[in-house]
């Protein structure tokens, strides 16, 4: 993307500034517009509920408070939620990343024996599939319904992902596989003492990827899922924007049972709103995310052309 | 030495008539490390892709999937005359064709501006914020626009109605009218910037002699800009193309179910249900599988279909196709 320093520059003429001048605002406002609706709530979540309730807040918090912060973080259910997202996360990442990964790996061997029936069977998917019902049938019939488990096994073979992987590995000298077998190592021991430790940029992308997909997913809960205590964050998310009372419960749970909670609110004039629960729960669904993707953002553009080189 | 090269010859032909099995055996360490992924991919894909056989019969609860009573195409016949699929169809093509024609080609233009910007920095930053709405989910992309578009108190209505282009707050979300420029609009806010990555990168690759010779020809910026930036890339744009007709009919289930609730916003349902949602209603919600299977199939199909089709044309014209 950078300009070739030595390059022949030409004169500029008028036009050239009147463009400069569009592009750079057309650009300042898509980074506005894409940043104002996050900075937004997180001022309101960072607001005082009676004072939000007046309008007018902006991309700053008017009257500073950590108030719905600390009504999230009181709730029982919360931190069992995001236990349970915690734990999909990890769980799913590292074990996609290893199923996957080595998946990817083995493919990108040209002396993978029925290679060309593997590459067949890992296509056809990519057109066709099952549908939802279908799906649902199997998960059914597994007797995953209601199992921690159907938030991590249906996930642990992602195609796109293992084909960004085998290109990745493609890529990599073939010197490397064969001084390693003359050594006598075998392809596991190849695979994670060799090209694994080379392969951060991928490996940090797919992991993103993973990451992100697990903690972001909500279908499989809201379908698969009856037991409460297996729920994650986003669905909890999704109960408090779709039934205000539940977020009325929580702000009313603030002081020990509901109805001395209820009361207490009352006596205070009711210190916290929907809006205000709503946004704080939200900005702590989105937190991690936002902590880790500017350390692995750096890799995923990398990561993304090493795979679209090869399709 | 002669002798030996025949052997040679003669070990190598009899390897290639060794039994397939045999020779994954002999590779075990190698084989193991891609058969638990093909194990999962069996019950996880294939599975439900032999599922499809209930659109064909008659499922009754208790029945072992794929061995009910065949009904052949009865329960596409029935998608076909239902008396809501016209209005389900209407609305997935006009979400889809908004997205194509509009939310397709944005990405594009973003991409050669952010390619024509004079500040470093100023691109870096555009581009680590606009790729981050990507990563969030549409549960907390749904739940930022109701705030954000909310009635009482949501910013862009107060924003509207403090430099008084309106009287009355508009609610975005109660009419069925707003609701695909809704998602369209929404769409490009989430996934302008992810989208226009591969463009970035395409453009990164054009060799920086082409603009040289276009300055010693005397070409203006916007020349360059049409004839070799997007003339470079347009390869990357067919394929990127190709894919979108083929997904015609995929019209976003995350991003419908949460702004309508689940589908339970009764006041969007005429414009928000779509083909997915419809068949989740159907087929998950109100249980009726073989109806919902065979609406999956017919969608899937149709997707084939169309990517097909407009990989031939790309391949016809000249251009670069997929396969």
């Amino acid at each position: 993307m950078a300009k070739n320093p030595n390059k022949i520059v030409a004169k500029k003429v008028v036009s050239d500034y009147v463009l400069d001048t569009i592009f750079t605002v057309v650009i300042i406002l898509v980074l506005i517009t894409t940043l104002y609706p996050f900075l937004n709530s997180l001022a309101i979540s960072l607001n005082d509920a009676d004072d939000t309730i007046k309008g007018g807040i902006t991309f700053y918090p008017r009257v500073f408070t950590l108030r719905n912060y600390e009504l999230v973080f009181t709730n029982p259910k919360i931190w069992k939620a995001y236990g349970i997202t915690i734990a999909r996360t990890v769980i799913g990442t590292v074990g996609g990343l290893l199923i996957t990964g080595a998946m990817g790996f083995a493919m990108s061997r040209t002396g993978l024996v029925a290679r060309k029936f593997y590459t067949i069977f890992c296509l056809i998917p990519m057109y066709i599939g099952g549908g939802l019902v279908p799906t649902y049938f199997v998960i059914k019939e597994l007797g995953l319904i209601d199992n921690f488990w159907v938030y991590i096994l249906p996930a642990l073979v992602n195609l796109w992902n293992m084909i960004l992987m085998r290109s990745n590995f493609a890529a990599q000298p073939e010197a490397l596989e064969e001084s390693a077998r003359i050594d006598g190592a075998d392809y596991i021991t190849i695979f994670f003492k060799i090209y694994w430790p080379i392969s951060t940029p991928i490996i940090a992308t797919i992991a993103l990827y993973f990451g992100v997909q697990h903690w972001n997913s909500w279908y499989d809960a809201s379908v698969y899922i009856y037991n409460q205590d297996l729920k994650p964050m986003q669905t909890v998310l999704m109960s408090i924007v779709n039934e205000a009372a539940f977020a009325e419960r929580m702000a009313a749970a603030s002081g020990g049972s509901a109805d001395a909670g209820a009361i207490a609110n009352m006596a205070k004039g009711k210190s916290t709103n929907v809006r205000s629960i709503t946004m704080s729960t939200m900005i702590v669904t989105i937190i991690p995310v936002l902590i880790v993707y500017p350390f692995l953002q750096r890799y995923f553009v990398k990561g993304i052309m090493v795979g679209s080189v090869k399709g | 030495m002669r002798l030996k090269k025949t052997q040679a010859n003669g070990q190598i032909a009899v390897k290639r008539k060794k039994n397939v099995f045999l020779r994954m055996l002999e590779q075990w360490d190698l084989q193991i490390l891609v058969i638990p992924g093909i194990l999962l991919m069996i019950v996880f894909t294939y599975l439900p892709i032999y599922g499809i056989l209930m659109g064909f019969q008659e499922y009754k609860l208790g029945d072992f999937p794929g061995m009910s009573q065949w009904v052949g195409l009865k329960y596409f016949k029935e998608l076909l005359t239902a008396a809501d699929f016209y209005r389900v169809l209407r609305n997935t093509l006009a979400i889809s064709l908004l997205k194509m024609f509009i939310g397709f080609p944005l990405p594009i233009l973003f991409a050669v501006m952010l390619n024509e910007l004079q500040f470093p920095l100023l691109r870096k930053t555009v581009q680590t914020v606009s790729y981050l709405p990507h990563f969030i989910s549409w549960v907390v992309g749904a739940t930022l626009m109701f705030d954000f578009l909310a009635v009482d108190g949501g910013a862009v209505n107060e924003m509207l109605m403090a430099i008084g282009l309106v009287k009355e707050p508009i609610g975005f979300f109660m009419k069925g009218e707003y609701f695909w420029a809704l998602v369209l609009c929404t769409d490009i806010w989430k996934e302008l910037g992810w989208n226009s990555i591969i463009f970035i990168s395409a453009i990164t690759s054009i060799s920086q002699d082409m603009y040289e010779a276009a300055d010693i020809d005397g070409a203006t910026r916007l020349q360059k800009m049409w004839y070799i930036t997007i003339q470079s890339i347009m390869p990357t744009i067919i394929l990127m193309f190709i894919f979108q007709v083929g997904g015609l009919l995929n019209a976003n289930f995350d991003q419908i179910m949460q702004f309508t609730k689940q589908m339970t916003n009764a006041m969007l349902r005429d414009y928000a249900d779509v083909l997915d949602t419809y068949i989740y209603r159907m087929g998950i919600s109100l249980r009726r599988f073989s109806f919902g299977t065979a609406g999956g199939l017919l969608k899937s199909v149709v997707n084939f279909a169309l990517l097909c089709l407009a990989n031939k044309i790309a391949d016809m014209v000249g251009e670069t196709a997929l396969f």
